[in-house]
């Protein structure tokens, strides 16, 4: 179907090698799953990797209430269907102020929502590391990062002081009060991802694939109504209009685009043809320069 | 066809290959010093072979916009500098990861800084390279910063380095000066075991020989940096390696079953052969091989699986699982090249622990006996070691572990020094010698100590420091000469 499929077999070989060894070096480690379509291939590259064991760390998903409803259930069944550990965690002080997407700025209510929210649930599991399934193709200061990430005290990134990391070594003894982020999928693409997925023939979110869906256009972007939460500006209506999602997050801050790729071979094929990188329908990353580094630096994934 | 079908297909089809197809995956990495124009390179090279989108190619125009160099609209290195204050200072600080594919090759391009101060991310980005591209200035040739990385890249086993001749606009695309750097430089290559040096003469700004072939050059015939990339064979080792998997952990599952989890580093394995544990030299055949996509007949470096033995072994994480005939040293004294990574420098009475494959050993103690000068590229005594130095050392293990030789097994050969104090990895190193049976004090043992070294063998030399690392080198010298011949001997000076 598609070309380059031998390189995936020494990705997915990396992948494993970099959960076995944070799983033997760290305490009590867990896997961030957002449910997209990263969290789908690192919850099977862990499954892989402890085969014919379980992975032996929960799941822990930071929702800040306004995912789409879709994911909410794909992650349930997910859950169900494979006996696995789901810690979900929401920044209830975050939900009592009514921090949400419509009333504050991007930055305002990730920081409260996400990465506020991230910090709690990590400091309440006594996580000492958490596999995130951030790839280095995504964005600027993610390509700098090294696949154990540390964190100093209060979960802060220091992108001048990272580790060096020599070879396939990975060192995971912490300095005190030092975390660690673990990103298996380091050196994966949004085109590996996707071949992968369809290789391994995964389920993914059907967000992904194209379909008729209500569609309200602002600043250019194309959001899609999730439920009566959505506040129409004076003017606006939603359309019917066949898009997809190329990445999923909050529903108020993810755009998606217009798209008839209906299945995964669709899909691949569009990613590698893709002439927009993947975060531009992010909606959070662009509210200032710099803004992922900022936020990374704050505890962030 | 999942995944696990497709790799049987390619296995099938290349039987006498390695059996992974060939160049699927190429680590690339830049480097040289600073302002040699690693990250326009690089830039130049995504921005021409199209692995840059276009609301990236607009975040970057915008950006460039009132920073105009050398009359270019367009910065590349923007696309490489992605931390603020890289960009704010316009250096790079941190290696960046990059990733572009052509129709037969998927490239990982590893940027990495020029400045000294940042050599440490440097050799980070080196260890995971299978091909350097070195830069030089045309202007300027080869500084010092240059002869450190190419001996970096040397140190972590790049066998195949591309120099690329940059800014040939600056010296008129004059042939003459590309002709007296490249001589040069494969004189200064020399000195490293590098088994391929190609040069070519670039200009990233203008894109020159980058991606497409320089007008204003004719003189020169060899291929672009893009051709060379596409046509290089990334594989360098030995197809025929020795059997080994380091074991990551033991898993546990229902039914009693107990399975080794490792990634194979070298060689391969077959179901029903016997294997045998280095350290304690127990032996066991291989039952299963193990993995989600089912049970495998055999495995081979790079795989990573779970190997069921006919015998419980008793062994956990550390150890070194290795066919029968070839097997690692079961060491605890090593001689080792590193190149020291952190601000503070090397301390004889600090605790150190040494980081294998899988392995976590206590260092006893560890001497240096020499460093490598930049200028010459020769060593020279030395007992001291600070940060970006490469050293030749030596280190006695608070216990034995599986060791081979780099240059044999890299991925059982290398290792990284970690400060037992803060966790820190403080050094990464080539193991270049190993051996079982350090003396303990108290054993039937020589001991060589200053009196004794200094009553005759040293008895010339005197306090300076050139005399002092001298003194060390005789010494480490003498015990090697005593070992050789089964005199245990142990050095306390």
């Amino acid at each position: 179907m598609t070309q380059l499929t031998s390189h995936l077999k020494l990705l997915e070989a990396e992948s494993i090698h970099i959960f076995r060894e944070a799983a033997a070096q760290f305490r009590a480690p867990v896997l961030l799953y957002s449910i997209g379509k990263d969290s789908t291939v690192l919850l099977h590259l862990a499954r892989k990797a402890f085969w014919p064991a379980k992975p032996p760390f929960p799941l822990l998903h930071v929702d800040t209430t306004w995912k789409f409803r879709d994911m909410i259930a794909f992650r349930d069944k997910t859950v169900r269907e494979l006996g696995l550990d789901l810690i979900v965690h929401t920044n209830h002080d975050g939900l009592a102020r009514n921090i949400n997407p419509f009333d504050h700025p991007p930055s305002v209510y990730t920081d409260v929502m996400k990465t506020s929210a991230l910090k709690q649930a990590l400091d309440a599991g006594g996580f000492d590391a958490a596999f995130g399934g951030a790839r280095r193709d995504e964005e600027a200061s993610r390509a700098k990062e090294r696949v154990f990430s540390f964190r100093a005290p209060g979960h802060r990134w220091e992108p001048r002081r990272q580790r060096p990391e020599m070879w396939q070594l990975l060192n995971g003894r912490l300095g005190k009060g030092e975390t660690v982020r673990v990103f298996p999928l380091s050196n994966w693409t949004e085109g590996d991802v996707w071949r992968y997925i369809a290789l391994e023939k995964l389920d993914v979110v059907p967000l992904y694939f194209a379909a008729e869906r209500p569609v309200v256009t602002r600043n250019g972007q194309m959001l899609v109504v999730d439920d009566e939460r959505m506040r129409l500006e004076p003017g606006e209506t939603a359309v019917m209009r066949k898009v997809r999602f190329r990445t999923l997050g909050c529903w108020p801050l993810t755009a998606a685009v217009e798209s008839d790729a209906d299945d995964l071979d669709a899909i691949v094929e569009e990613t590698l043809a893709a002439k927009m990188s993947e975060r531009a329908g992010r909606l959070i990353d662009h509210d200032q320069d710099g803004a992922m580094e900022m936020k990374k630096r704050e505890g962030y994934f | 066809m999942n995944l696990a079908a497709l790799q049987e297909d390619v296995s099938v089809e290349t039987a006498t290959l390695p059996r992974r197809e060939k160049g699927a995956l190429v680590r690339l990495l830049t480097c040289g010093s600073v302002d040699d124009g690693k990250s326009t390179l690089i830039g130049r090279l995504l921005w021409d072979a199209a692995g840059v989108t276009d609301d990236q190619r607009a975040a970057i125009t915008l950006a460039s916009h009132n920073r105009e160099v050398n009359g270019e609209k367009i910065d590349f290195s923007l696309l490489l500098d992605g931390l603020q204050a890289e960009r704010e200072q316009g250096i790079t600080i941190d290696i960046a990861w990059r990733y572009f594919e052509t129709p037969d090759r998927r490239f990982i391009i590893i940027d990495s800084p020029g400045h000294e101060q940042y050599t440490r991310n440097m050799a980070t980005g080196a260890s995971h390279a299978d091909i350097a591209i070195l830069l030089v200035d045309a202007r300027h040739g080869a500084k010092r910063q240059t002869r450190r990385h190419a001996a970096i890249c040397d140190l972590v086993g790049i066998k195949k380095v591309v120099l690329a001749i940059n800014k040939m606009d600056a010296v008129d695309w004059s042939e003459a000066r590309y002709r007296e750097i490249e001589a040069d430089f494969r004189a200064m290559a020399g000195s490293f075991n590098f088994a391929q040096v190609v040069t070519i003469p670039v200009a990233a700004l203008t894109g020159d020989n980058v991606v497409h072939r320089s007008t204003a050059m004719s003189w020169y015939a060899g291929p672009t940096l893009l051709d060379y990339l596409e046509a290089v064979d990334p594989e360098t080792e030995i197809v025929d390696g020795p059997f080994r998997m380091p074991v990551q952990l033991v898993l546990r599952a229902s039914g009693d079953f107990r399975g080794y989890a490792g990634t194979v580093t070298s060689g391969r394995i077959s179901v029903g052969e016997r294997i045998v544990d280095a350290r304690s030299g127990l032996g066991a055949t291989l039952r299963r091989i193990v993995t989600m996509d089912g049970d495998r007949s055999s495995a081979a470096k790079g795989d990573a699986v779970t190997l069921v033995l006919d015998t419980d072994l008793d062994i956990s994480r550390g150890a070194v699982l290795s066919e029968v005939p070839r097997r690692p040293t079961n060491a605890d004294v090593i001689e080792a090249r590193l190149v020291w990574l952190s601000e503070t420098p090397f301390d004889p009475e600090a605790g150190y622990l040494l980081r294998t494959a899988t392995d976590l050993t206590p260092v006893t103690s560890m001497s240096v006996s020499a460093l490598v000068d930049f200028e010459t590229l020769a060593s020279q005594p030395a007992h001291a070691c600070n940060v970006n130095d490469i050293a030749d050392c030596r280190i006695l293990l608070g216990r034995a572990a599986a060791i081979d030789l780099f240059r044999d097994l890299p991925l059982t050969g290398n290792f990284v020094l970690v400060s037992a104090i803060d966790g820190a990895t403080v050094a990464g190193g080539v193991i270049t010698w190993a051996q079982a049976g350090a003396p303990q004090v108290g054993d039937n043992v020589l001991v060589l100590n200053r009196a004794l070294l200094a009553s005759g063998v040293c008895a010339d030399l005197g306090d300076s420091p050139a005399d002092l690392a001298e003194f060390n080198r005789r010494a480490q010298e003498v015990a090697i000469l005593l070992r050789s011949v089964g005199v245990p001997v142990l050095i306390e000076i």
